[in-house]
């Protein structure tokens, strides 16, 4: 959810109930305020009824008004009563329904004359209560108004403050460490904002940096290391030819050879995939896939032929893709090469060509790795210990380069790489 | 035959130098850009082998300059760097051929041969070794006169025997020869002893000698008194 959105729900979940506890504390105070009135009203009434019951020639009972709800009544003289104000409802019959009415009553006692009066004054409420009711329903009106007009113009306004945000949001959602220089976090107003922009700058050239040194450094390394082996394998041909060897020297002798050349094998692949990562093959030539296909098949038709494998193919032989040729040949061997020594003997490769995708597949046991790690470099498959575990990361590059995709699926017992170009 | 190793790397002169010794070449060696220079201007040399990464210049140069000068020396490029950039650039410059580092000494001595062979030196283009001839423009093979047809790489197998005769070639020199860089993509020893049975058998069925003697746990030995 929206960092503004947030705030405003927020906002409301909170003003809601506080606008229920103000409209609620309101509506009392408005209704004592207009009790209260009431109030006054009826003691300024009383004083009346106490001059009337003074002009009264001898006690009696009097009606007072129009209804039957204000009267004075002769009382024992022992009668006492405080001052009481209360509401009582009473239903009246007004063209043949019956209604509810409010009055506000008073009862009090008065003495005149040794006589004892009780007084009883009501007067309806109706225009109280419509007064009431108009004068709670504008102000809920008001704060409803208020706290939305409010949540308006702050979304409205956040909005504006946090345009600056969202720029840099997406700016680093599109950095790509290979195009560093196209990305700059720029200057903005907001101190914060500026803040955050001059440190990803920071964070950015940082981690840039670091990035190139550490491409470079893979590379030299890598290149610094072939003279060392260059003289290691120099000296190894020179030890074979010493004529007094034993099996053991002999056999000592393989071993060093064969884990040079490892060595070697991968160390040229670190070289490949550092230059493939630093884009150093910029040439480009339409490739006919189906010729470098059958160029590949016919470099690993020793090992097909060796293995017993059986192949299955089909080939559109217009497809071309504009690709760097070495590369093309790379991609195609690896893919072929991990088809062949993941395949038990006497097993199956389909390789299936046409304008849209390239699939190779060969029969096997299910992966040991997940297949996420299948493209990752040095994983591998647990069967697998011949492989460097660099093939597949190199036809990942390959196919990054050239902004194809490539995905792994296994299904009906093949394991199935399948290039989209 | 006089060969001139321009190589910064001591250890590795060393070996290259005592590698083709053997061979009967007469190798002088230069450690830099400067002794090189002062070397191919003075002497004159049947081949060079030139390395590209050199204190003091670069190794290109030195190509360039031999070249300027015409001169008749044969040239193979041996540079760390395995790129195609350089080699592309050395080939056009006029080099004869280049040769990655870390590389085998039988495949260079083999390159060499190969060098000179194409150059014509010492008049003649065809290798005899006792009842086998070889004529390389035409690939041919001969026992006693006997044309023996073999395959690609069972041809390039006896060629590269014949450049390295009497030394003990390693399964992954050969591997190496015979698939060039994609030797690594293949677990190739088995093959290697495929094309070599098929050999053998074409040569002895035409009442050939069976020089290649197997050497125990390294590889091969192609030997000839």
């Amino acid at each position: 959810m929206k960092l503004i959105n947030k705030t405003i729900l927020n906002y409301l979940f909170i003003s809601i109930p506080l606008m229920i506890v103000a409209g609620i504390v309101s509506y009392f105070l408005i209704k004592n305020e207009l009790r209260d009135g009431m109030d006054e009203t009826l003691d300024r009434e009383r004083l009346n009824v106490e001059k009337l019951i003074e002009s009264l020639k001898e006690p009696a009972n009097t009606y007072l008004g129009y209804d039957s709800l204000s009267y004075i009544k002769v009382m024992d003289k022992n009668f006492e009563m405080k001052d009481t104000y209360s509401d009582t409802g009473i239903y009246i019959t007004k063209k043949k329904k019956r209604e509810l009415r409010n009055y506000r009553t008073l009862k009090c006692t008065y003495t005149f004359n040794n006589a004892n009066y009780l007084i009883t004054l009501s007067r309806p409420t109706i225009e109280e209560e419509e007064l009431m009711d108009s004068l709670f329903s504008a102000f809920c009106i008001i704060i409803t108004f208020f706290v939305f007009s409010f949540f308006i113009v702050s979304w409205l306004l956040s909005k504006r403050l946090w345009r600056p945000f969202y720029n840099t949001l997406s700016k680093l959602g599109k950095y790509d460490i290979k195009n560093h220089a196209t990305t700059n976090f720029q200057m903005e107003k907001t101190t914060e904002f500026n803040q955050l922009n001059i440190e990803l700058n920071k964070m950015t050239d940082k981690i840039h940096n670091d990035f190139i040194q550490q491409k470079e450094f893979t590379e030299n390394a890598s290149h610094e290391m072939q003279t060392p082996l260059a003289v290691v394998r120099a000296n190894l041909s020179i030890l074979m030819q010493s004529p007094n060897l034993q099996e053991p020297e002999m056999n000592s002798l393989e071993a060093i050879e064969n884990t040079i050349k490892k060595l070697t094998s991968l160390n040229k692949t670190l070289i490949l995939l550092a230059k493939i990562e630093n884009n150093q093959y910029h040439e480009s030539a339409e490739v006919n896939f189906k010729e470098k296909l059958e160029s590949s098949l016919d470099l690993f038709s020793d090992l097909i032929q060796a293995k017993n494998i059986k192949t299955e193919i089909q080939l559109d032989p217009n497809v071309s893709v504009k690709m760097n040729p070495s590369l093309a040949d790379i991609l195609i061997n690896n893919l072929m090469q991990n088809a062949i020594r993941h395949n038990s003997e006497g097993g199956n490769i389909r390789i299936a060509l046409n304008s849209k995708s390239f699939t190779v597949s060969n029969g096997g046991e299910p992966l040991s790795i997940t297949e996420k790690d299948l493209f990752v470099r040095f994983k591998k498959n647990d069967d697998s210990k011949d492989s460097l575990g660099l093939g597949l990361s190199i036809v990942k590059s390959i196919v990054n380069l050239y902004d194809m995709e490539i995905r792994y699926v296994y299904s009906d017992r093949y394991h199935n790489f399948v290039i989209y170009f | 035959m006089k060969i001139l190793l321009i190589e910064d790397e001591p250890e590795l002169r060393k070996s290259i130098k005592q590698y083709l010794h053997q061979e009967g070449y007469l190798v002088e060696s230069a450690a830099d850009f400067i002794i090189a220079q002062e070397k191919t201007s003075l002497y004159e040399y049947d081949c060079i082998l030139v390395d590209i990464t050199l204190p003091k210049g670069s190794g290109l140069d030195i190509v360039k300059q031999l070249k300027e000068a015409s001169s008749k020396a044969g040239i193979i490029i041996i540079s760390a760097k395995n790129s195609s950039d350089d080699k592309i650039i050395g080939l056009d410059l006029g080099a004869d051929d280049y040769l990655a580092k870390p590389f085998n000494l039988a495949e260079l001595n083999s390159r060499i041969k190969a060098l000179f062979r194409r150059r014509n030196f010492n008049g003649n283009k065809i290798i005899v070794v006792n009842e086998i001839t070889i004529v390389p423009e035409e690939r041919a093979v001969k026992v006693n006169g006997e044309i023996v047809t073999l395959t690609q790489k069972e041809y390039d197998l006896l060629l590269f025997f014949v450049s390295n005769k009497n030394r003990v070639l390693s399964k992954n020199a050969i591997a190496e020869h015979l698939w060039g860089d994609d030797s690594d993509q293949m677990d190739s020893h088995d093959f290697i002893y495929v094309h070599l049975r098929n050999l053998r058998k074409k040569l002895t069925e035409m009442g050939c000698t069976d020089y290649v003697q197997t050497i125990y746990g390294i590889g091969y030995n192609f030997k000839v008194n």
